[in-house]
């Protein structure tokens, strides 16, 4: 198992070193490494590597593995395989606010924290609408979830239909794709440490995640605290999502399918199920980014269009041909 | 040792039992027996901790249930139950596995001999040693039962409560988990079971718990409960009784004889 793992890291490693040789500018991987190992030198080369590669790949990894640890998270938590980490309002909510703060004129710089507020305060009022005795009610979670959703939805529509601009409607649909374009180390510095605690909850939320797969009434019967495992499951997904949100706007699949993916790959123990997650989203992140750079240079494509065109269709065919197996 | 003192369940504010009083000692064997809906399952799940009672108390090993923390509750009582799905393909020995939780420290995560010792014994007293790495959803509802009841057994508590063990299981399957139960608490385990089959709960309990009627209608030894009005009043059927050759009581519907 612990085999397989190192694989999927590798897979992250090499699609991390291909996100740093292409894009717009090819580069020799010779220059590469001297941008790397001299970071003060300055040369066009350096500034390539250091200023827009190394901050669309760190977000990447972020991105890829935010999404796929929150969608592991939350299936495992409502046992519902089609749970995703959006399921929460989170990208609804985000769009909502972020669609009004764009109309508003607010300046671009200060979109990505608008849309993390907003993601996360939809996620509490998600939560706080689902909750029931000492912990979320699955079912409740989902229908809030949804209908919460919908409202925010039908008030980017309706921004959408208000907005005189054709600049802003473009500038809002490339937020709506998911794009990592003109994303820098500042808006990583802001996001990254609602995605480490995320991430650090998420450890702590492992042995619940393993006793829940046996079901709420046995996960309780086996010592598990059931309510305070939903709330901290509730916090961990929502700040990874928010944060994801925050810095690539909505990228869609990740969070779905590569939760499947990787239990095909590692089984469903926690313990390597969201490390696995974790380095199978970042892969698929970075390297959708380093071909959504590429195939149209030096324009880009948008990550989340690039993940559905590619990555549902092979998920798919990988999916019924194992199921055609067993 | 379980006591229940003036013990009220409910579910969604409706009252099932009312003043439930009684006493389970170390070592004994007492099946549950009512009529559906009488809140048999609420009953256990309640004395289990897995759901909060109405009114009363529970204590079990001298402590009050709704005092205890998860953990140190599920290290005195394990609950079994087969009404829920798996929707991971797990196999037996994870399945057995996950009952260790309340053994555990959060950040304790590999499992440590008397982990491995207690799923092995575990699958050992049900006979499922050969199946350990087989995908639970490949095993049929018998063997299903005995993943579950090993399950049971590998949390090591000193009291096992199973709902409705023996349902969906033909005669020989049945018999099979009911004699292992039956030496679980030969071995010093209080068990309290729900089951349906009254003269199979005779085979093989000390004693009956009967309910109906919102209340505790009997608890005594099988006999006793058998002969006695009771069953009439709680199932709302006449009975025929024939004694066996050993004296024990066994008890039919009316209708079913003739």
């Amino acid at each position: 198992m612990l085999l397989r793992l190192a694989g999927l890291a590798a897979l992250a490693l090499l699609a991390a070193c291909g996100g740093l040789l292409v894009g717009g500018s090819p580069l020799a991987t010779a220059d590469v490494m001297q941008a790397l190992l001299h970071p003060a030198h300055a040369s066009a080369v350096t500034t390539i590597v250091w200023q827009l590669r190394m901050p669309r790949i760190c977000i990447a990894i972020v991105v890829g593995s935010s999404l796929a640890v929150a969608g592991a998270l939350l299936q495992g938590m409502l046992r519902n395989p089609l749970a995703d980490p959006y399921l929460t309002g989170v990208s609804a909510g985000a769009a909502a606010a972020i669609s009004i703060a764009i109309l508003a004129g607010v300046a671009p710089p200060l979109t990505p924290g608008i849309g993390f507020v907003a993601g996360l305060g939809t996620a509490i009022l998600v939560a706080a609408l689902a909750r029931r005795g000492g912990g979320v009610d699955p079912n409740r979670l989902i229908l809030a979830g949804i209908s919460l959703s919908a409202l925010f939805s039908a008030v980017v529509a309706l921004v959408l239909t208000r907005a005189q601009s054709v600049d802003y409607v473009q500038q809002f649909i490339a937020w709506l794709a998911g794009s990592l374009a003109g994303r820098g180390w500042h808006a990583l510095a802001v996001a990254l440490p609602y995605a480490t605690l995320g991430m650090l909850l998420a450890l702590f939320a492992i042995p619940a995640l393993n006793a829940l797969r046996v079901g709420d009434v046995r996960a309780r019967a086996v010592g598990l605290d059931v309510g305070r495992s939903q709330w901290l499951i509730l916090i961990a997904s929502s700040l990874l999502a928010a944060s994801s949100v925050a810095l690539a706007g909505i990228v869609g699949f990740i969070g779905l399918i590569v939760p499947h993916l990787a239990r095909r790959v590692v089984g469903s123990d926690a313990r390597v199920l969201l490390p696995a997650c974790a380095f199978c989203g970042a892969a698929l992140c970075l390297a959708a980014d380093a071909i959504g750079r590429t195939i149209v240079a030096p324009s880009e494509l948008p990550i989340g269009v690039l993940l559905a065109f590619i990555g549902v269709p092979t998920f798919l065919y990988l999916y019924l041909r194992a199921e055609a197996r067993t | 040792m379980i006591e229940l003192r003036d013990l009220g369940v409910a579910i969604d504010g409706r009252m099932l039992l009312r003043d439930v009083n009684a006493r389970v000692e170390p070592g004994e064997f007492v099946a549950v027996l009512g009529p559906n809906g009488v809140g048999k399952t609420t009953l256990l799940r309640a004395i289990a901790g897995v759901r909060p009672h109405a009114a009363g108390s529970i204590i079990v090993g001298g402590e009050a249930v709704d005092r205890l923390r998860p953990a140190q509750r599920a290290r005195r009582m394990a609950f079994v139950t087969s009404d829920d799905a798996l929707t991971d393909a797990l196999t037996v020995v994870d399945v057995v596995g996950i009952a260790r939780f309340a053994h555990h420290r959060w950040w304790e995560w590999s499992s440590t001999p008397q982990d491995e010792a207690a799923i092995e014994g575990a699958l050992r007293a049900v006979r499922m040693e050969a199946y350990r790495e087989r995908l639970f959803s490949t095993l049929s509802s018998g063997e299903r039962q005995r993943v579950w009841i090993a399950m049971g057994l590998a949390q090591e508590t000193p009291v096992l409560m199973l709902d409705e063990p023996t349902s969906h299981l033909d005669v020989r399957v049945a018999h099979k988990i009911l004699a292992l139960l039956r030496e679980v608490a030969r071995r010093g385990h209080t068990v309290l079971c729900v089951l349906h089959d009254l003269n199979e709960a005779a085979a093989y309990a000390d004693r009956l718990m009967l309910l109906g009627c919102d209340r505790l209608l009997a608890f005594d030894r099988p006999n006793a409960v058998l002969a006695g009005d009771a069953i009439e009043e709680a199932y709302g059927i006449e009975m025929e009784r024939v004694r066996l050759p050993d004296g024990r009581l066994r008890v039919f519907a009316r209708d079913a004889i003739l």
